[in-house]
């Protein structure tokens, strides 16, 4: 008994360490924490710990993703949550451009959530072999976000590649090997849009068919 | 009667499959152009109603019904059509009840048989196609419409399928047990056959219909959030580049902040220990001295565990600089030929001034000499110069040495 206690206790404290170092945890990245943080009994558990440190569990996308956020707002959170909503909105644009080139590419259908693979060098391949491609690549790797400055795709793919790992929107499961998984965090950044879009009724979904009926005329 | 049209039914399968080829190509490519092939069977198979001209000036396609035959043998993916016409159906097998009945109040036993015989032939025949449909939705169900590539396609062919569910419960409606019974009334042979058959039929087909229903529901949703992802993300992509200047509002300067924006900041930094801080170097041996290795299996000491990649590139060029010391030999070396007399070493040594020690240079001479090739050394001879040990017999002390061409 005394012990299985104990290793509830010791997956508990990784996941408050996970929470408290800023992680978004999801089913591909920590799918250990993300199962405890499933279970209630072990999920009131942490917010009880968190709370005491005025924190809490956040949840997104349908309880694919937690992460940490604070119990009450002072000025200073505030301020903080300010300066994370400004990074987050200037990053959705670089970001989503990304997207939807790995998904044009790749000719799939559906845009990258949690858990997809990703190989680095077949998108490579199929980029380098479609000028229309390798512009959008060009273009991207040039934002802020991934600050690239050089003039070849290969190395413009690579940057923006390590800095979705830095970022925490893509983990390369085996650092021998070019392949890497989507997380959960590229699921929020959609939920971050679809609330965007919702609250200042952009209609962008409307917006996107009209464009493309236009196209087909 | 019953003779002849056996022998026009075989006679027409091996047509069939006397053609076979021709009637499989036609089945894959939709239609056949008359050109490539022989006049006489087109015209024989045209007569058979196996193959058709829709229009003039159009080529020769399969007729619905080979068709039919070949698509449900064969489970083609491509195949759609179902037959939800339960009313007609429905229709025809009361009729045929009614022709029962009245033969056998006639006591026309074979008539009747005959028509009891249609009868069971309509009903299993109506049983089966409806098992078919089923078979035919779950088959698209489960390859998610895979026969299409694009999302549109799979939601249009979802729309279809939902359709085609509606219109068989609908027509599944139509079935009165109540007056099915009434036909029946207490004749065996009809009750057995449309009120104990058809209600089990029915009400298995309902039951699967309507799982069927709820999967392509779910999928139809599955694919709408697909394409709403995607749509999303294209819109955003639109807005930002017709309005350049457009920024998010500011969600979060509200007195309630959206829980998808309450993100804390890390409180935890990730640690590592600094192996470079000299400072620490004491505690850090000492942590490292207490590891102790644990290990409770026996590990076999593995002789190769990881076989090392091992590239095979074209080597750089490199070189590497001559010893200075080598240098001033390989001079000597070309000072005794040029000038073609014995020299001693240390004279020369003495001579242009060179700053290596006595004993150095001496060795170095040996060795550069040693170092010649066979055929060079044939060249030169080294004579040493010096004078046994005093004490010790054999042994010669080598004070000097003298180089010159043989």
């Amino acid at each position: 008994m005394s012990e299985s206690n104990e290793t509830v206790l010791v997956g508990m404290s990784v996941v408050i360490e996970l929470l408290l170092q800023g992680e978004f945890i999801c089913r591909t990245t920590h799918e250990e924490a993300w199962r405890a943080l499933q279970n209630p009994v072990s999920r009131e558990r942490i917010e009880a710990y968190l709370n005491q440190i005025n924190r809490t569990v956040s949840l997104a996308a349908e309880g694919d993703v937690f992460f940490c956020g604070y119990l009450q707002l002072g000025d200073k959170e505030r301020k903080v949550i300010s300066g994370q909503f400004k990074t987050i909105c200037n990053s959705l644009t670089p970001l989503v451009e990304w997207l939807v080139l790995v998904q044009e590419s790749s000719g799939q259908d559906a845009p990258l959530t949690q858990g997809a693979t990703i190989r680095l060098t077949e998108l490579q391949t199929r980029i380098e072999d479609t000028p229309a491609f390798r512009e959008q690549l060009a273009k991207l790797s040039h934002y802020r976000l991934f600050g690239s400055t050089s003039s070849q795709s290969d190395s413009q793919l690579k940057l923006i590649f390590k800095r979705l790992l830095e970022l925490g929107y893509l983990i390369k499961p085996n650092s021998e090997k070019q392949i890497y998984m989507a997380t959960g965090k590229l699921d929020y950044l959609y939920e971050v849009i679809r609330f965007i879009d919702e609250t200042e009724g952009l209609s962008l979904e409307a917006q996107a068919e009209t464009a493309t009926q236009k196209d087909l005329l | 009667m019953s003779d002849n049209l056996h022998q026009a039914g075989v006679k027409l399968l091996k047509l069939l499959s006397r053609h076979s080829e021709l009637i499989m190509d036609v089945y894959q490519q939709g239609e056949i152009s008359e050109d490539s092939r022989d006049l006489n069977v087109l015209q024989k198979l045209e007569t058979a109603g196996v193959l058709w001209r829709p229009e003039k000036e159009q080529g020769l396609r399969l007729k619905g019904t080979v068709r039919a035959l070949l698509e449900e043998s064969l489970s083609d993916e491509r195949h759609r059509q179902i037959d939800a016409n339960i009313g007609s159906a429905i229709a025809s097998i009361k009729t045929l009840a009614a022709h029962y009945k009245e033969a056998r109040e006639q006591a026309d036993h074979s008539s009747s048989e005959a028509y009891l015989n249609d009868l069971s032939e309509h009903v299993y025949r109506f049983s089966d196609s409806l098992r078919h449909a089923i078979r035919i939705l779950w088959g698209r169900i489960n390859n998610e419409f895979g026969y299409v590539g694009s999302i549109n396609a799979k939601i249009r062919e979802n729309e279809l399928a939902q359709s085609q569910v509606t219109e068989l419960l609908n027509g599944l409606s139509l079935f009165q047990f109540s007056e099915l019974t009434d036909i029946a009334g207490d004749i065996r042979e009809l009750r057995k056959l449309l009120v104990i058959n058809m209600q089990e039929t029915l009400s298995d087909c309902t039951q699967e219909l309507s799982v069927v229903q709820a999967r392509l529901l779910e999928l139809l949703g599955r694919f709408r959030h697909i394409r709403g992802r995607t749509r999303l993300f294209k819109g955003w992509l639109l807005h930002a580049s017709l309005h350049p200047d457009y920024r998010p509002l500011d969600h979060v300067a509200h007195k309630q902040v959206p829980i998808l924006f309450n993100q804390a900041d890390a409180l935890l930094a990730s640690a590592s220990v600094d192996i470079y801080n000299t400072s620490q170097e004491p505690e850090l041996l000492d942590m490292v001295a207490r590891i102790k290795s644990i290990s409770r299996l026996h590990v076999e000491p593995q002789a190769l565990a990881s076989h090392a990649a091992v590239l095979l590139n074209d080597e750089e060029d490199f070189s590497i600089p001559d010893n200075p010391l080598k240098q001033a030999v390989d001079g000597y070396f070309l000072s005794v030929i040029d000038s073609g007399k014995p020299q001693s070493a240390l004279e020369y040594l003495v001579e242009h001034e060179l700053s290596w020690g006595h004993e150095s240079w001496l060795y170095q001479v040996i060795g550069g000499y040693e170092a010649l090739s066979e055929e060079h050394k044939a060249y030169f001879e080294l004579a040493p110069i010096g004078e046994l040990d005093p004490v010790y017999t054999g042994n010669f002390i080598i004070r000097d040495v003298e180089l010159w061409l043989s």
